[in-house]
């Protein structure tokens, strides 16, 4: 009977020993976004489109002597570097490449947290467009402009901004991820306010 | 030839001559001599047993010990850090706008504000709010002291013991308390330049918190008077 018993508390704390060495040599760590969720698909594509805000702000500083504008574009310059650089960080701390696997916006046709379908249409309609960005002809009409190249680039601007509260919104709709979520919030509220400074700087004009 | 039974106390000439008794006593022998080798036997086993059982109970807690303190040590968030004094603002709202803005706060810890921010630094002279406050927008801290109070080695002090970065120090006359430290939407007012409150604030709000655009750039705006670095 003792040698049961004996048996039993050995084979007890063979098991407490085991648990805790795994925990020590595996600790477990939380789950990360995978590279076809919403996270990583608004990491990799608001990169891209805050690196277009990036350029035009670029060509406008260099080009315009309305200090106000030139003000406002090293703001936005800047900020929203940093604000790429986050998202770059995130997909490199969740193990994923900076390279999708599928065309940009892809994320966007997912169905939202409470199963409401994209309402982005079909596949074949230009994302890019649609979502503020400029083409290549207008970037290289406005590096060219001289006279007009304020209002261009006001235009411009906002049209861009407008795409990006979209993205920014598409991503609220199917993320409860709290670091993501938490700069697509600041997103929508700058970029809004920033919509309404540069409509009244273009009235200005 | 050796004999057969060479163990046998009797030598073996002797052997057909021991009588049944002298027999049994010897068979009793060998059987008091086996047993008595089972129980060293058992006393050994037993002994190498517990022992083996003390040595791994003390490896499981040694372990058990381990894993408590790697888990265990604290990582102190922002969100847990408590100010006593904090004031929290919840409807600051933002927006460029021009001329001046009469905030609802003294100093203000946000609202709308000019477009061009102030760049951050240390200034000896007051600085315009509407600059300050976009400086807020881009996750700085502005740290106001009233210059009766403030003076000399504490006003040194102070100036050593704000951030390099991403703060703005300027005096404020007629400021109710001899320092005060504000972020967006958040500030406290400090007892001096000793108050330990001001680095709690700072690992709480600096570059965080609710400011709207942390990360922005707060150089490469404009400069207010009296900025000394």
């Amino acid at each position: 009977m003792a040698q049961v018993i004996a048996a039993v508390l050995a084979a007890v704390l063979l098991l407490i020993a085991g648990i805790f060495l795994g925990r020590l040599v595996f600790p477990v760590a939380p789950s990360t976004p995978s590279t076809t969720s919403a996270e990583a698909g608004f990491a990799r594509d608001m990169q891209v489109h805050h690196q277009q805000a990036i350029e035009m702000s670029t060509i406008i500083r260099e080009k315009s002597d309305n200090e106000e504008i030139r003000t406002l574009a090293y703001d936005i310059a800047t900020s929203q570097g940093q604000q790429a650089g986050q998202m770059f960080g995130w997909l490199t701390m969740w193990n994923l490449a900076q390279a999708s696997a599928e065309p940009s916006m892809t994320w966007m046709m997912q169905p939202t947290l409470d199963g409401t379908p994209s309402d982005m249409g079909s596949a074949s309609m230009s994302a890019m467009t649609m979502l503020g960005m400029a083409t290549f002809e207008q970037m290289q009409t406005l590096k060219a402009s001289t006279d007009g190249a304020d209002a261009m680039f006001l235009e411009l601007m906002i049209a861009h901004h407008a795409g990006g509260v979209e993205m920014a919104q598409a991503l609220l709709e199917r993320s409860t991820n709290e670091v993501v979520t938490s700069l697509a919030n600041k997103m929508v509220l700058t970029q809004k306010s920033e919509i309404t400074y540069m409509n009244e700087l273009l009235s200005a004009i | 030839m050796k004999p057969r039974d060479s163990e046998s106390p009797v030598p073996p000439a002797a052997r057909k001559d021991l009588t049944v008794k002298q027999r049994r006593a010897e068979s009793r022998a060998v059987k008091v001599a086996a047993l008595k080798k089972k129980q060293a036997a058992e006393k050994r086993n037993r002994l190498i047993g517990i022992v083996t059982g003390i040595v791994a109970a003390v490896g499981v807690l040694a372990l058990i010990i381990a894993v408590v303190v790697t888990n265990g040590t604290p990582k102190v968030s922002p969100d847990a850090i408590e100010i006593n004094g904090l004031q929290n603002y919840p409807d600051t709202i933002a927006g460029h706008v021009e001329g001046a803005v009469e905030y609802a706060q003294s100093p203000p810890a946000g609202g709308e504000h000019a477009a061009a921010w102030l760049n951050c630094g240390i200034y000896t002279e007051p600085v315009p709010n509407e600059n300050a406050v976009h400086a807020l927008e881009h996750g700085a801290v502005w740290v106001t002291y009233n210059p009766d109070q403030v003076t000399g080695d504490d006003l040194k002090a102070l100036q050593d013991s704000v951030p390099s970065t991403y703060s703005v120090l300027s005096p404020m006359p007629d400021l109710q308390s001899p320092v005060t430290i504000s972020a967006w939407a958040n500030q406290v007012e400090l007892d001096g330049v000793d108050d330990p409150r001001l680095q709690d604030f700072v690992d709480k709000f600096w570059q965080a918190g609710d400011s709207p655009e942390p990360g922005a750039s707060c150089s490469g705006g404009v400069d207010a008077p009296g900025r000394i670095a």
